[in-house]
């Protein structure tokens, strides 16, 4: 099948240019573990009061996770754009393939992020998961509809002139209903239950994204 | 048109046939119309290429020939006008235009961290097509394939180029200052592989404010068209100055 | 004809704000007269959502058929949403005051309303963002759409996650009845009524004055 294969195609270029620059990968990490190690230092070793724990402490996590999103993720597009590798790939292959070999691309830098950041969280605040399972579905839900959604705005954002602003402005707008389920699952989890009628509209909210960019994308891409 | 037969093939002596080319392509634009923030480069320019056939977009710097060249390769949405392509008697849209095209322009730039040909690989594994072509057009071309494209000279960028708008075949070759940075055995190199293309079948258009060493079928002046229409506008009366175009 | 109808939108107007102050009686456990201020609120936010969504239509028609008018249409509707919608936020903030002792309480409903501020805010900053107007158009139209596809969840999820809410019943409410003296109704109807045909009316000129403007700039360039 063209579609997938090129979309495989630039998931793999993709990787092997950031495996060679490391560009998204250093400014994400470091981003997430200086932020952690800001907010628990500015925190103070008694740390959040006991009551609020479980309703304060996703807050931030997903804060952290969002930054760190915006930091790393539009990366991938602008450089595109800036680079002008931008018109050869129009010229060879399907818009709603390069979005999601894209969208595959960030995803994988998200979970990655996920996988190093939250042990690293939930040691240094000290905050005991009730459901650690429910936890680990919950932030890779989170991580698609973010990186759908960064995607589709990082690839606006390569066309308009100030770049660096621009990102958060249209993006956490869009990301705002997201934000608010993953919080909301997050303290369930830490808890230990899963709310599944807020986990169904998680997914509804990263489908609707996913099939709106793949229709949407192709209006962003081309001129 | 000048029927299109295999003939003899002056530089690549290798079997290759096109994989597209059944039916002669042609290539015909009309009354193309654009501008930036309101400022028109391009007003109503109409051309014509048929298979075997070469056009030279001649005209001064920002009389509008990248632009042109742009509109056709469906890079840029002229803002009025008309685009139509036929390969084997089908008229294709501007996505499918784009996957019939062989575009070399100063604006074509590769991965800088990846090398000359894991770039062209790259592009081969997105057109469904093996590597082994792009690879001997590496080669003949001189470019040093284990390169970076970030280290590559300016000249062995413009032979990059070439290599990646020729190594799938396009029935439709679109130069946009195809021969800039070439030194004389690169532009002798590249002309031949361009006639190669001509005689067998493709069709071409080049832009170049200079005259070539080419055999050209058509030309297509722009410094003449917006000479013209802005004669033509000051006859209708409208109140523009005179420094229209450039 | 245009005279007759603008006439007649001008009296139908007057005709609400007389009825919500002389001909609506007071709605039960409100305090003092502030249940008046239901006529204005109301209709203004339902003149914003049909803003929103006349930008979003606009939006579409534009990727679609890529007739400039369209996308003026849409800003202007957007611009004139954001206006309804600054005006029944202040509205519910003051009704807030004298009800619930405060103007601001992150009731649900005012939660919805600002990420929605802040999204349509977004909007206009992205085409301030874009210099060539091709792009500006296809690139906001694209963010209007996507306004029309995360809007459900600004509205229907997330009250449902801040659970508890002061806010009064809708017009129409969960059990599909109408609560309401029908003298309130009326009034309340009359003015979504006129403030809808207000927002027309408003676009209108909003979008001639736009050509205008555009018409000249276009004309500045080429002097």
């Amino acid at each position: 099948m063209i579609w997938l294969r090129q979309a495989l195609a630039v998931l793999a270029k993709d990787w092997r240019t950031e495996l060679r620059t490391r560009h998204a990968l250093h400014t994400i990490a470091l981003f997430a573990v200086t932020t952690l190690v800001t907010v628990s230092l500015a925190l103070g070793p008694a740390g959040v009061s006991s009551a609020e724990r479980t309703t304060t402490l996703p807050v931030i996590l997903w804060i952290i996770l969002l930054f760190a999103a915006a930091a790393g993720l539009p990366r991938s597009f602008v450089a595109e754009e800036e680079g002008h590798t931008a018109d050869a790939l129009r010229l060879s292959a399907l818009p709603s393939a390069i979005f999601a070999g894209k969208a595959a691309f960030s995803i994988g830098l998200l979970w990655g992020l996920e996988l190093l950041l939250t042990p690293l969280f939930l040691a240094m605040m000290d905050l005991p998961v009730g459901a650690p399972a429910a936890l680990v579905l919950i932030l890779l839900l989170g991580a698609l509809g973010l990186a759908v959604a960064s995607v589709l705005v990082a690839a606006m954002v390569a066309q308009a002139r100030s770049r660096g602003a621009l990102f958060p402005v249209l993006a956490f707008p869009l990301l705002l209903p997201l934000l608010m389920m993953a919080v909301e699952l997050t303290r369930g989890a830490v808890v230990g239950g899963l709310d599944l009628n807020v986990l169904q509209q998680l997914v509804l909210y990263d489908a609707s994204l996913t099939v709106g960019g793949l229709m949407l994308f192709p209006v962003i891409w081309n001129p | 048109m000048p029927p299109h037969e295999s003939c003899e093939r002056p530089v690549r002596p290798s079997g290759t046939r096109y994989t597209s080319a059944v039916s002669p392509p042609l290539l015909i634009f009309r009354d193309l119309v654009h501008g930036f923030g309101g400022l028109p480069v391009l007003r109503g320019v109409s051309g014509r290429v048929a298979t075997g056939e070469l056009l030279l977009v001649r005209g001064a710097n920002g009389s509008g020939k990248s632009t042109l060249v742009r509109c056709l390769a469906g890079l840029l949405r002229p803002q009025s006008g008309e685009i139509e392509l036929q390969v084997d008697g089908q008229l294709h849209d501007s996505e499918a235009r784009r996957q019939r095209i062989g575009w070399v322009g100063p604006g074509l730039a590769f991965y800088e961290s990846l090398t000359a040909e894991e770039n062209l690989g790259f592009h081969a594994r997105l057109r469904g097509i093996e590597p082994d072509h792009g690879l001997a057009l590496l080669r003949d071309l001189g470019v040093p394939a284990h390169r970076a494209a970030g280290a590559l000279s300016s000249g062995m960028l413009q032979r990059l180029r070439w290599s990646f708008a020729l190594q799938h075949r396009p029935p439709v070759l679109l130069l946009d200052e195809p021969f800039q940075n070439l030194d004389a055995a690169g532009e002798e190199a590249v002309q031949a592989l361009l006639s190669a293309h001509l005689e067998r079948g493709s069709l071409a258009v080049v832009a170049s404010p200079i005259q070539l060493g080419l055999s050209t079928d058509r030309v297509l002046d722009l410094t003449d068209i917006s000479a013209h229409s802005a004669a033509g506008e000051r006859a209708s009366g409208e109140a523009t100055s005179d420094g229209t175009g450039s | 004809m245009k005279t007759l109808l603008r006439w007649s939108l001008w009296l139908w107007i007057s005709l609400c704000i007389c009825g919500a102050f002389l001909y609506a009686p007071l709605a039960e456990g409100f305090v003092g007269q502030s249940s008046r201020i239901l006529f204005f609120h109301v209709p203004m936010a339902w003149g914003a959502f049909v803003a929103f969504i006349t930008a979003g239509v606009y939006a579409i028609l534009y990727l679609k058929r890529r007739r400039p008018e369209d996308d003026r249409r849409s800003e202007a509707a957007v611009q004139i949403g954001l206006l309804f919608c600054v005006l029944a936020t202040i509205t519910g903030a003051l009704w807030a005051r004298v009800m619930w002792g405060a103007y601001w309480n992150w009731d649900p409903r005012q939660a919805s309303i600002v990420i929605v501020l802040v999204f349509y805010a977004a909007y206009l900053v992205l085409r301030d963002a874009v210099e060539d107007p091709e792009t500006e158009a296809r690139l906001a139209s694209v963010y209007a759409v996507l306004g029309l596809i995360v809007a459900p969840f600004f509205f229907f999820v997330l009250p449902r996650i801040v659970q508890f809410t002061l806010h009064p019943d809708s017009v129409i409410n969960d059990r599909g009845s109408v609560d309401m003296e029908s003298r309130m109704l009326q009034v309340l109807l009359a003015g979504a009524i006129g403030f809808t045909a207000l927002f027309f009316w408003i676009l209108r000129l909003q979008t001639r004055l736009a050509a205008l403007e555009g018409r000249r700039r276009h004309r500045g360039l080429l002097s």
